[in-house]
């Protein structure tokens, strides 16, 4: 007779055997000793809510959902799944207005981009980065990305019919940030792939890939969300099923492929193979020789690479590595992978600030003494928080890619 | 993605095996599904510590009483010995100081106070050969509420070695602060936080209660990431001072999986943490063509040479069903029963069937598979059968030597 | 030489706290100062005896309990821990059910902090007949019991682990109640009323005085040192041990060890108790227990010479996932912690000593009438549920006996910590502006009631956690070490639930270990440790498997491998 083959349970909390090892990778216990660390919070915790849900403990709202319980981890316990579900699920407290606000990213883009001038003079107050502080409980010390007074998906628009024109496809989910923040990025991924010969197509009524909800308890507003994403990203396919649907921003990627089964229970499997970090895809395509990339003489820079703790837990750093290591003017310096602390909306926080500041600490003095020209990376939270708290430069490796490619050469060699 | 060599498993066996083949300027990428078992360990590695029902002074002596399916026996006891001898260089330039030689076991202190053997044992800890240690009069310093290190149980352990023992307990504000946690006054997030000016106040406390004591035993906190911060702390102290491992999880394991993962890298080597292997794709000649990994889904990792460094029960290696021992990725023979009721002993203690089940090898420690080897695939460490690590005391050095020697094997090939 | 140590230990520890508390009003009592003399001397600490004690005490009888190992060591401790409504009795047996759903509904009021009110369900699966069902409904309600049949849909809905197969549902008042708790608390309550209480004491030999008993000659555990205690009575509660007690009053007591295993799973996978709604058979009833689930159990004869070395064989292993998984699926995947066994003390009725019908009810002998042997009660048969009834059978008899006008109050005076609360507690809070409890303090509560008051959480280093798995704090683990006749590890795992977790004592047994030896020596503590870690082998063992192996893997490694530690002289592992 077979049975007991496996231990199942969910988000294989069971399989925990108390090794405590990921508490040693937690970058949050040794700053902040409310927090009862990924163990506790996590697999010992469950047992105890599975009992009772009294035990739920408040100080969960702390965990950054940085997952590098997880990557730690030997014998696969989805620790961070864990804590987040115990948060969507036990944590009745009534989510702040601050807190609505951070999450519904689209909401606050789209009011704020339409006044972008002055949105974004006003947000570099200091009398309304207090007031905000003060009222909202958004840290002061923050400040918020520029808006942009046209959205990425506006400025695509005059792009979008040279796409077809290109012999392959490949759909592109931009993200709140790029759309709202930063359509530069957006717009390099473009013509990078366009000069590898690529077509990009957008999602039509894309919304916010919902990490910031999630991350803020909004999770029925998330899963409508990426009920909606997932439909919208088959429609964009449609008759390329096997194309890719890129993303710029680790988070993106790691929500719509990882956090929408495991945490939101949405079924993503008719896509979730085609969803790759544009940089990881890239550095493949180049690798089987599909792509070819011709770069510009006299570009040179040093360079390191930040490992988003996402793309840390979706496995790719190595690609994005790779990719930049392409580019024959860059020196690389390697740096440790580490939270820098900003954890998305978390670091926003006034009460989290000091917190986000400690995790980082020891990234930051690394960074500092590297020196390097730019830093790169796939997360643009990350690149606030590192351009905040050292002063270097940080960019996505496409936007690096794109500074150092001959775009010519390179649509030639691809043609 | 392609490389010259794939290795299944991150830790002690894995990353020596990747260092060793990086160095001889081979591509390697390491596959590790999470944290390795190295941080479990108590800072010391046993070669052969027990073989044949006696305990052994000389490591190497003891290789021919081990039953001839043992991988010592498979490399003979001169290789071993090679080996052995050539793994502290190695450690050596990942940043990491060991003790002791191949030739005698040395002796050590246990969390509790009682006496161990081992081949080598890291620069924190106190070693010493022979009946006596080298002090007579010695003060155990703890953190105040930190639960495990056993000041007590030590000064019983060092006081029938005739050597005279103190207490004391001391207050660091900065380790004050963790024990708002409940949970969390734990070796690594003391050692966190035990740096810069907190690692002077330390020296400073140790000192007030070091009185005229000769040496300085401290819980083995120091030192998260290199170990520097423990040679500052020695030279604030006025006398020796050694660290006494405590009860998992350990730092000074932790920092060795570090540096040597370092190392790795900096030779050039792919390390592929979190992500774990979930195929063996084989080429029609029984040969492995491709490692299918969860992260990198598709893009299968391609090599020529493929090491099974995944560890034994312990790390899931190998897998215990009700009614079946299993290798979980390429379905390899393992040396093993399949009745539960012989996997045990009622005593805990007594050597455990268990713990010898592994994958079966030839002689060139290619595992074999329905019978017949796999020619380009190797195993090393806890994973290869026939061993008892715990009782023979034969960890690491089995971890550490078949680590070397299927490198040496690939390289000579 | 261990135990000795230990009680040497224990009573400096016990004179320290003599001084400390006698003014106050607290629970602990006077153990070493014995009486010569006592009405009755209860032997066996189990549910019943404990019970039997607290009976006693409170009817004003000079009362002695005597232990050989600790309390609950026995079939107590060995059991579902399922408060039963006696629904699964109503069929085959009426008297039994009527007596269980009566003190189901007693314990609920008394002992509050032991039991938890989950509600039961009786399935029928497909391939069990579902006439039963109207049977088995008429014969729960003949007896008293609320048995409502409902849709199996909504039992899905009730409690999502049943099989989904289901072809009828029956909800009676099922619950979960801890032994070890139950029995801990018996025991504070009869010391509270003047009752001494010996644990780690065997029985030598009855004194005897021509036909009539007259107290016990003692063998303190370890120490080896005899002593007698005079008594007017005589109380066999020593459970299927009692057939060796009767036997040295020369009396012989028809007994049928039956061994019951049963398996402990990771987690609570039902929170409702889940019975097979069929005559009773083996592996059919899930219940939920504090942070677990347990399916059990199996049931076999085995030889009177057996009941001390029991292990779970894999045939057992089988029957009872191949049966449980047919009420709760999941079984088939989730995490076995340990399996374990007990042994029923089955009586046969003495007008038939083949043993063909043997009864699950009480069976209490005045051995004056049945044997003519004057002085001597055994109190037997019954289960765990009925212990209070068993108890108020046993001292009602002695109380007759000895010439006591006496009425039992046990149904209505609650346990200590299950008393209604009089207001919340704010006093003792670490953190004063934090209002609720934290987490481990109120993993204290649901383990000591409102005893748990007394657990000082007023240091930092009290709420640092000794057990992760079961939340059991440096504060809790203290005070019962002070305050619950702790004089190991496993007596600690019984009041504290400490090592009872996931991990099983692998990260913890060190620590409390270090926290025993301050009261006990470095030797004794380490020694225990070493016999501590082997028992919890023993339950770990039969389901060796998956990650409960890679969890003895990582014990192995730990204390072999690191710690360097080696059993003992001495292994308590059995105590």
């Amino acid at each position: 007779m077979e049975y007991q083959v496996q231990n199942i349970s969910r988000d294989n909390f069971e399989q925990c055997i108390k090794c405590t090892v990921c508490t040693v990778y937690c970058p949050l216990l040794s700053v902040n000793p409310d927090y009862p660390g990924p163990k506790q919070a996590g697999p010992d915790g469950e047992r105890y809510r599975l009992k009772n849900p009294a035990f739920y403990d408040s100080a969960l709202k702390y965990c950054l959902n940085c997952k590098r319980c997880e990557v730690a981890c030997p014998s696969g316990v989805r620790i961070g799944d864990i804590i987040q579900r115990a948060r969507i699920r036990y944590d009745r407290s009534p989510v702040k207005l601050r807190d609505r606000m951070l999450a519904n990213t689209d909401f606050m883009g789209t009011v704020a981009g339409a006044l972008a001038p002055v949105t974004n003079f006003m947000l570099r107050r200091r009398i309304v980065k207090q007031g905000l502080q003060a009222v909202l409980g958004i840290d002061s010390h923050r400040t918020f990305p520029a808006y942009s007074a046209t959205t990425f998906a506006q400025q695509f628009k005059s792009l979008a019919d040279a796409q077809k024109g290109y012999p392959r496809q490949a759909v592109y989910f931009h993200g709140c940030y790029v759309n709202y923040n930063y359509p530069a990025l957006g717009l390099d991924l473009v013509r990078v792939l366009n000069a590898a010969g690529i077509g990009v197509r957008l999602i039509k009524g894309e919304r916010c890939c919902g990490v910031a909800k999630i991350a803020n308890r909004l999770t029925d507003s998330a899963r409508a969300d990426a009920r909606h994403n997932i439909k919208a990203m088959q429609a964009a396919l449609g008759a390329d099923a096997d194309a890719p649907v890129l993303f710029t921003g680790s988070s993106c990627a790691f929500t719509m492929r990882d956090e929408y089964p495991h945490l939101l229970e949405v079924d993503n499997s008719a896509v979730r193979s085609n969803m790759m970090l544009a940089s990881a895809w890239l550095a493949r395509e180049v690798e089987r020789g599909a792509v070819k990339l011709v770069f510009k003489p006299e570009y040179t820079r040093r360079v390191t690479y930040h490992t988003s703790c996402h793309i840390q837990k979706l496995g790719w750093a190595i690609y994005s590595i790779r990719l930049l290591k392409l580019i024959p003017g860059i020196t690389f310096v390697p740096v440790e992978s580490q939270c820098c602390g900003i954890a998305g909306t978390y670091g926003f926080k006034k009460e989290n600030y000091a917190t986000s500041q400690a995790i980082g600490a020891e990234l930051f003095d690394k960074l500092r003494r590297i020196a390097p020209d730019v830093v790169a990376c796939d997360c643009e939270t990350c690149k606030w928080q590192i351009e905040m708290s050292t002063g270097i430069k940080v960019e996505n490796p496409i936007s690096i890619l794109a500074e150092a490619l001959d775009f010519e050469a390179t649509a030639a060699a691809n043609r | 993605m392609k490389f010259d060599v794939v290795i299944t498993g991150g830790g002690l066996s894995g990353l020596v095996a990747g260092t060793a083949l990086a160095k001889a300027r081979r591509k390697v990428a390491i596959i590790s599904s999470g944290q390795s078992a190295l941080h479990f360990c108590s800072g010391s590695f046993g070669l052969l510590g027990k073989a044949g029902g006696k305990t052994l002074e000389s490591p190497l002596a003891g290789i021919e009483l081990l039953p001839p399916t043992h991988p010592y026996r498979k490399m003979g006891a001169e290789a071993t010995g090679a080996y052995a001898d050539a793994a502290p260089l190695l450690f050596a330039e990942a940043g990491i100081t060991l003790k002791g030689t191949s030739r005698a076991n040395h002796r050590h202190l246990s969390p509790l106070g009682k006496l161990r053997s081992s081949w080598l044992t890291m620069g924190d800890f106190m070693t010493f050969s022979g009946e006596r240690p080298p002090m007579k009069d010695c003060v155990i310093v703890n953190f105040e509420g930190f639960l495990d290190f056993y000041p007590s149980y030590l000064a019983d352990g060092l006081g029938a070695l005739g050597v005279r023992c103190r207490t004391a307990s001391v207050k660091i504000e900065a380790v004050e602060r963790l024990r708002r946690s409940s949970g969390e006054m734990r070796a690594a997030s003391v050692a966190r936080l035990l740096r810069g000016e907190a690692l002077e106040e330390l020296a400073i406390e140790i000192n007030k209660v070091c009185g005229d004591a000769d040496t300085v035993f401290i819980p083995a906190v120091i030192g998260f990431d290199s170990e520097e911060h423990l040679q500052r702390l020695r030279r604030m102290v006025g006398v020796p001072l050694y660290c006494v491992p405590v009860t998992p999880m350990s730092v000074t394991g932790h920092r060795a999986q570090q540096l040597l993962r370092h190392r790795f890298g900096q030779l050039g080597g792919t390390y592929l943490l979190g992500d774990s292997a979930v195929a063996a794709h084989m080429n029609a000649d029984g040969s492995v063509r491709a490692i299918e990994t969860a992260s990198l889904c598709d893009d299968y990792l391609e090599a020529d040479r493929f090491i099974l460094a995944g560890g034994g029960i312990f790390s899931r290696g190998i897998v215990a069903a009700p009614h079946k021992i299993y290798e979980p990725l390429f379905g390899l023979d393992v040396q093993a029963t399949d009745d539960r009721d012989r996997w045990f002993d009622a005593d805990f203690f007594a050597r455990q069937p268990y713990m010898s089940f592994g994958v079966a090898t030839d002689a060139a420690f290619h595992p074999l598979r329905g019978g017949s080897a796999v020619e380009n695939l190797y195993a090393a460490g806890a994973v290869l059968g026939g061993a008892d690590p715990l009782t023979e005391e034969s960890g690491a050095g089995i971890a550490i030597t078949t680590a070397l020697h299927v490198a040496d094997l690939i390289i000579n090939s | 030489m261990v135990f000795l140590k230990f009680f040497e230990r224990r009573q400096l520890v016990i004179q320290i706290f003599l001084c400390n508390f006698e003014a106050q009003n607290t629970i602990m009592l006077n153990n070493t100062q014995l009486l010569k003399e006592y009405d009755v001397v209860i032997i066996g600490a189990g549910a019943t005896g404990a019970g039997t004690a607290r009976d006693c005490a409170m009817r004003g009888l000079r009362t002695l309990l005597v232990e050989r190992f600790d309390f609950t060591a026995g079939a107590t401790g060995r059991n579902h821990g399922l408060l039963h409504s006696g629904a699964r009795y109503a069929v085959t047996d009426r008297e039994s059910a009527t007596e269980c759903i009566e003190e189901n509904m007693i314990l609920r009021r008394i002992a509050r902090h032991c039991v938890e009110p989950t509600g039961g369900l009786f399935v029928t699966l497909p391939e069990d007949d579902l006439g039963y069902q109207s049977t088995f409904i008429d014969a729960c309600r003949a007896a008293g019991i609320d048995a409502r049949a409902i849709d199996p849909a909504e039992a899905l809905r009730m409690e999502p682990s049943v099989n989904p197969a289901i072809t009828g549902a029956v909800t009676v008042p099922d619950g979960a109640v801890d032994p070890f708790r139950l029995t801990t608390a018996n025991v504070v309550d009869a010391k509270l009323h003047g009752a001494d209480v010996l644990t780690y004491h065997c029985v030598e030999e009855l004194i005897k005085e021509g036909d009539r008993v007259r107290g016990v000659r003692l063998r303190r555990q370890g120490s080896q040192e005899l002593f007698d205690i005079r008594s007017r009575l005589v109380i066999n509660a020593g459970g299927i041990w009692g057939h060796g007690i009767a036997a040295m009053a020369g009396i012989n007591i028809n007994m049928f060890p039956a061994k019951g295993a049963l398996l402990i799973f990771g987690h609570r996978v039902n929170n409702v108790v889940i019975n097979r709604c069929r005559k009773p058979a083996d592996a059919d009833i899930l219940v939920p227990g504090d942070t677990i689930s347990l399916i059990g159990t199996t049931s076999s004869r085995v030889p009177y010479d057996a009941v001390d070395r029991m292990d779970v064989t894999q045939e057992e292993v089988d029957i009872l996932l191949r049966e449980g998984m047919k009420i709760a699926p999941a079984l088939a995947y989730t995490r076995i912690l340990r399996a374990y066994s007990g042994v029923r003390p089955l009586i046969a009725s003495d007008d038939d000593p083949s043993g063909r019908s043997i009864s699950r009810g009480i069976v209490c002998f005045d051995h004056a009438a049945r044997d003519s042997v004057e002085g001597m009660i055994t109190i037997s048969g019954g289960k765990l549920m009925t212990y209070r009834l068993m108890a108020e059978q046993a001292a009602d008899m002695a109380c007759r006996k000895l010439g006591v006008e006496a009425a039992c109050r046990t149904a209505e005076l609650p346990l200590p910590g299950s008393e209604e609360e009089p207001k919340p507690e704010k006093k003792r809070f670490r953190k004063s502006h934090i209002i609720e409890l934290s987490t481990n303090q109120l993993a204290a509560k649901g383990r000591h009631g409102t005893l748990s008051g007394d657990i000082d959480f007023s240091r930092d280093s009290d709420d640092a956690l000794v057990c992760e798995c079961e939340r059991v704090t440096a504060a809790e683990t203290d005070y019962a070490i002070n305050r619950l006749e702790v004089n190991n590890l496993v007596n600690l795992r019984r009041r504290t639930r400490l090592g009872m977790g996931t991990c099983q004592g692998s990260i913890c047994a060190c620590r409390a270990s270090a926290m025993l030896a301050r009261s006990f020596g470095n030797d004794v503590a380490l020694a225990d440790l070493a016999s501590f870690i082997n028992e919890r082998w023993k339950g770990m063992r039969p389901v060796g498997w998956g990650q409960t192996l890679v969890e003895a893997n990582f014990s192995a490694w730990i204390y072999q491998g690191v710690c360097g530690l080696a059993p003992g002289k001495t292994d308590t592992s059995a105590l």
